[in-house]
């Protein structure tokens, strides 16, 4: 007994001693981020600055993304963020932050010496930092926040299941398409999977194609309220899913399908193409190193316009604006989205850089995805967004289309009675 | 021996029985089964080689689990939380415990329906408001401030429970012992407490669980590596978009080991805590 109790106090005394809150040093840097699979070459490239410039970078990894969201708006509403972090929400909340002070405005270290940062990097990734004039979050134009990576969705393709079927030629166009999948269906190959059992994905198919059909203009006018669901137009959008239902292009069970699912099948060689994410790259190196694959566009419907996949910044990091070592953080920023720095991210994570010089660093499926980043879209540079219900509404009639239980008329309607319904809630 | 309706029914009884309790061990051993066989796999295997035991076990993998998990650190600090957080309830709700029940003040009831209540709130609802005390307080990224905070999350089902237990102690050992000299400190040394003992091997087991397994707060709480308890290292396999799943198994069955041998040293206190509430002293 008398053991056990010398060892509780020991134990208790150990927890109390020396554990005090320490005070931030001047000379330090402190960036908090959520990007597990990153971490070691951040810290490689941490330990390189502070030989380099003398200043410590105090990195601390906060997993999951989830986590890190809640322990960013713990502390932000406590004002101790760290000098760097990142904001993982809605345009709309990375505005609150800004107009309460706790975000930088970079605007003017992006645009000094002619520019040279902001040209530097890909033009869609600054774009979800960037505040235009008149924005609908009323926050002061400019730049807030600067990227590390970027991302885009594309469809990639198996090309060793291509060949089995006789495919010689990735389609470019949804006829294309649905002369490969029938080709496909006759060797007994699944022709395509995605996570489509998680609504971002479905939403983001759809976009692309409503883009597509329709352009940007008609798809806000959409969400303004000017232009109906029922539509034919986007019909035409929702039909895309009846019509690749029907011709059996679907894996089985693809709209309960989560997207590290749907990565497996395709990594395995299930299916032979794929709607994922450049960050695809690390998830199927590490399933199967084998696999032989390639990137493409989602074959458009209407040759006149380019099919706008969702992309742009994959990691943005953005300086604390009541932080003591302001300076010294942007200067930091700048260094880690410098060229020699990003290749060196790039290189050793399979990460797209963002800085578009530093793209001779990249893998040969990783450099297709890059060729792609320009053709990119995204909702948080919208100039507006849908009604999250009306999206809801949206997403779940495709996956009820997919399953045949309802046609893209009826959803249609359905989804123009949530948008009219959400109107007059606005209204109201 | 012949076979006559009873023992047949007997027989059909006990298989029925034995089938029952075979599957209910299956279905909690085999999970168990499935982590460490995946454990001793690759990345590329997990997925395509569906046999029970894998033609070749990958033993590196603990190995780097251990070393790119920094468990040595995790682990040592996941002992010293749940050591001090386990004492902490332990003594607060015993003591509070015995206070709701037999001590007489005013509004005892309205205090402890108050603890009670406490239960309802959901950790992740009283995050902001924990935070900012806890900066106010200079507790943020601080063991102690961890400590305190997580004995407090365990305070109000423990009190719960040990109240519950002390009502049902006969007044009259509590009688005895102050005819014997006892003041109040020293009946619930030397009374309450061991009579309690199996209502405290519950809530050391589920409170250990509990602190063990926790991160979320560690992770609200503490910014420092060298403070982060061992749930923090299995998060480094887990990534947004990439799971290192062999290593992640290994890290969860190095992580299960301490649990489990807890666990096997109180099972005989659990069984009697649960099944002993009624018949106290």
């Amino acid at each position: 007994m008398k053991r056990f109790l010398t060892f509780l106090c020991g134990t208790v005394l150990l927890a109390a001693s020396g554990c005090g809150q320490a005070s931030k040093p001047a000379n330090q840097i402190e960036v908090w981020h959520w990007m597990t699979d990153r971490h070691e070459a951040f810290a490689t490239l941490a330990r390189q600055y502070e030989e380099q410039t003398g200043i410590k970078i105090k990195l601390e990894l906060f997993a999951p993304s989830d986590t890190y969201t809640q322990k960013i708006t713990a502390a932000a509403q406590a004002n101790v963020l760290p000098d760097l972090y990142g904001i993982l929400d809605k345009k709309s909340i990375v505005g609150a932050f800004i107009k309460a002070g706790l975000v930088a405005d970079l605007t003017a270290d992006f645009e000094a010496n002619n520019a040279a940062w902001e040209k530097a990097m890909y033009p869609k990734a600054l774009d979800v930092m960037r505040f235009s004039a008149g924005n609908i979050d009323e926050v002061k134009p400019g730049i807030y926040g600067a990227p590390l990576d970027v991302t885009n969705i594309q469809m990639v393709y198996n090309k060793e299941l291509l060949k089995k079927a006789g495919i010689t030629r990735v389609p470019a166009t949804f006829d294309d398409f649905l002369a490969a999948i029938d080709a496909l269906k006759r060797v007994g190959v699944a022709p395509f999977v995605s996570g489509f059992g998680e609504m971002w994905i479905v939403d983001c198919f759809a976009s692309n194609y409503a883009f597509n059909i329709m352009g940007q203009d008609k798809v806000m006018a959409t969400f303004r309220g000017e232009v109906k669901y029922t539509d034919p137009d986007w019909v035409k959008v929702l039909t895309i899913f009846k019509t690749l239902a029907d011709r059996g292009a679907f894996i089985d069970g693809i709209v309960t399908k989560g997207n590290k699912y749907a990565e497996q099948d395709f990594a395995l060689g299930r299916a032979a193409f794929a709607f994922n994410g450049s960050w695809c790259v690390n998830v199927y190196r590490d399933m199967n190193p084998d696999l032989d694959y390639g990137v493409a566009s989602l074959p458009a419907m209407d040759q006149s316009r380019p099919v706008r996949s969702w992309g742009g910044a994959g990691s943005s990091l953005v300086v604390n604006g009541n932080s003591s070592n302001k300076d010294k953080a942007i200067a930091f920023l700048k260094w880690l989205t410098a060229k020699e720095q990003q290749a060196y991210f790039a290189e050793t994570t399979n990460n797209l850089p963002a800085n578009r010089d530093a793209g001779t660093a990249i893998s040969p499926v990783l450099a297709e995805f890059s060729r792609l980043v320009e053709h990119t879209t995204h909702p948080s540079i919208w100039p507006l967004n849908e009604d999250p219900l009306v999206i809801e509404a949206f997403d779940k009639g495709i996956q009820a289309i997919i399953i045949g239980d309802k046609t893209p008329v009826e959803i249609a309607e359905q989804v123009q009675s949530v948008k009219e319904r959400q109107m007059k809630k606005a209204a109201k | 021996m012949r076979l006559n309706r009873y023992i047949l029914q007997d027989i059909c009884k006990n298989t029925v029985l034995h089938i029952f309790l075979l599957t209910v061990t299956i279905s909690c051993l085999f999970p168990i089964f499935w982590m460490v066989r995946s454990s001793l796999m690759t990345n590329q295997t997990i997925f395509v080689d569906h046999s029970f035991f894998p033609g070749q076990l990958n033993w590196q993998n603990y190995a780097e689990a251990w070393v790119k998990g920094r468990f040595g650190i995790y682990f040592f600090n996941s002992i010293i939380y749940t050591v001090s957080v386990v004492t902490g309830i332990v003594v607060v709700s015993s003591m509070a415990a015995f206070a709701f029940s037999r001590l007489y003040f005013p509004g005892r009831d309205l205090i402890f329906y108050i603890f009670v209540a406490a239960m309802m709130i959901p950790l992740p609802g009283s995050f902001v408001p924990l935070f900012v005390m806890m900066n106010k307080l200079h507790l943020v990224n601080t063991r102690i401030g961890y400590i305190l905070c997580m004995i407090n999350v365990g305070l109000s089902l423990s009190i719960l429970l040990l109240k519950t237990f002390f009502d049902k102690m006969p007044s009259d050992l509590e009688d005895a012992a102050r005819i014997d000299g006892c003041n109040r400190w020293q009946i619930w040394w030397h009374v309450a407490l061991p009579l309690a003992r199996p209502a405290l091997a519950v809530i050391v087991i589920y409170n250990s669980l509990n602190v063990w397994n926790e991160f979320i707060l560690a992770n609200l709480l503490l910014n420092d590596k060298t403070l982060m308890p061992l749930q923090t290292g299995l998060m480094a396999f887990n990534g947004a978009f990439q799971v290192d799943y062999p290593v992640l198994m290994a890290g969860l069955t190095m992580t299960a080991i301490p649990i489990v041998v807890v666990y096997l040293m109180m099972q005989k206190h659990i069984v009697k805590g649960l099944s002993s509430g009624a018949v106290v002293g």
